[in-house]
């Protein structure tokens, strides 16, 4: 049988998304003051199950707690706000300044991301590394993706085998991500569906991408392009510093909506079957953060 | 609005400074001395002490450590910090400035 001082640390640890060792340290407190308080009431002659209710009940709310813990541990610093949304404004800059053309800071900055992305893996995984390491995870996807669009046949090959691969390597880092918190995997993977986004639009018509329309549709849509890694960079700034859960998921859901307008505008609703699908996925992935919360609360 | 609670809530982060600046102490204790002290007046969930000492650990303003009791039982104790000491002279100040000047008005008023 469950005691009640467990069953309460279990609603405690269940409802609190913060990093496995600061969670663990707090429960851990918690339970030393619930089993003093215990053992007090012991001491003035009632049962240990009433003993373990009463100081159960004069905690408060496990879910008050772990919420308020978490608002305490959630908010990161401007500093780190700013860190973790330099990798969409390098992107950005890229494309504002058609840097992307250029082999040699496009290489300078997939360089930089891999070492940033290592580095804070090793750190123990601080909050500013996920968006860096969804870049990392990124020339996996694209190079999914372009393998596609080799001459008829040859695709499916490479595919086939490049992709569980990719996937392995892909799923391993999300799993370990999402254990942390689902919305930091959300947060580390929004580079790669707002990419997802923008190459499902680059197929025109009944053509899906090859690699002249992707390099015309990137000169063409430079700006929205621009737009969307900013709108990224500004969300990912408001996830970090807003302390509330549900603000946090709000601020993720910004992105979608401009890049979705963004890619519609700029494809005039030519765009081929399996760009849309794409597209409905890379949506529904952004969309999963809230469906988890409702989820959670429910 | 419980007024008495809502001066509780602008005062916590102020008591917790002052009771661990006397001596280092942990979770519980601090629970039963404010009890204690203000002979019962103060009295609130338990369990939001912990997200306020969190919050000044966060600050800098205190600092935690688990320490091994001879018992066998752990427990975490809680440090003032210099940074610490700093804010509690200041908020010590303010609230004696605060203190003398509502006295002032109240007794000017009854006088």
């Amino acid at each position: 049988m469950v005691s009640n001082i467990s069953h309460y640390l279990n609603r405690f640890k269940a409802c609190l998304k913060i990093d496995k060792t600061i969670r663990d340290g707090v429960a851990k407190e918690l339970y030393t003051h619930l089993e003093d308080k215990r053992q007090e009431l012991e001491e003035k002659g009632l049962s240990r199950e009433e003993a373990s209710k009463i100081a159960v009940q004069s905690l408060g709310s496990p879910e008050l707690i772990a919420q308020q813990i978490y608002e305490t541990h959630a908010q990161g610093s401007w500093k780190e706000a700013l860190f973790s949304a330099s990798p969409h404004f390098l992107v950005a800059l890229l494309f504002t300044s058609y840097y992307w053309q250029n082999i040699v800071y496009v290489l300078i900055i997939v360089a930089l991301t891999v070492s940033i992305a290592i580095y804070g893996w090793q750190r123990g995984k601080p909050v500013w590394l996920f968006p860096w390491l969804g870049y990392y995870l990124m020339p996996v996807v694209v190079t999914g993706i372009l393998l596609l669009s080799l001459p008829q046949g040859w695709g499916w090959i490479a595919a086939l085998i490049y992709i569980p691969l990719a996937l392995f390597v892909f799923i391993h880092i999300v799993r370990q991500t999402a254990r942390r918190d689902w919305l930091y995997a959300s947060l580390m993977l929004a580079p790669i569906l707002v990419t997802l986004s923008w190459f499902s639009s680059f197929g025109t018509g009944n053509e899906f991408l090859t690699v002249s329309t992707l390099w015309a549709s990137l000169q063409t849509n430079a700006l929205w392009i621009v737009i969307s890694f900013i709108a990224l960079a500004g969300a990912t700034i408001a996830f970090i510093r807003l302390k509330p859960r549900r603000y946090k998921i709000i601020s993720l859901l910004i992105p979608p909506l401009v890049i979705s307008l963004s890619v519609i505008t700029t494809s005039r609703g030519s765009i081929h079957p399996w760009s849309w699908l794409i597209l409905l996925f890379s949506l529904f992935a952004f969309a999963t953060p809230v469906w988890m919360q409702a989820r959670a609360q429910g | 609005m419980n007024y008495g609670r809502e001066l509780l809530k602008g005062n916590t982060d102020s008591l917790l400074l002052y009771l661990i600046s006397h001596e280092p102490t942990y979770g519980y204790q601090i629970v039963k001395e404010l009890e204690k002290r203000s002979n019962g007046y103060f009295q609130f969930k338990e369990g939001t002490l912990y997200p306020a000492l969190h919050r000044l650990e966060r600050d800098n303003l205190i600092t935690g450590k688990w320490q091994i009791l001879l018992n066998g039982q752990q427990r975490r104790y809680y440090y003032i910090t210099t940074k610490g000491q700093q804010a509690l002279a200041a908020r010590l100040a303010t609230w004696q400035d605060f203190s003398t000047a509502v006295k002032a008005v109240m007794q000017a008023e009854t006088i």
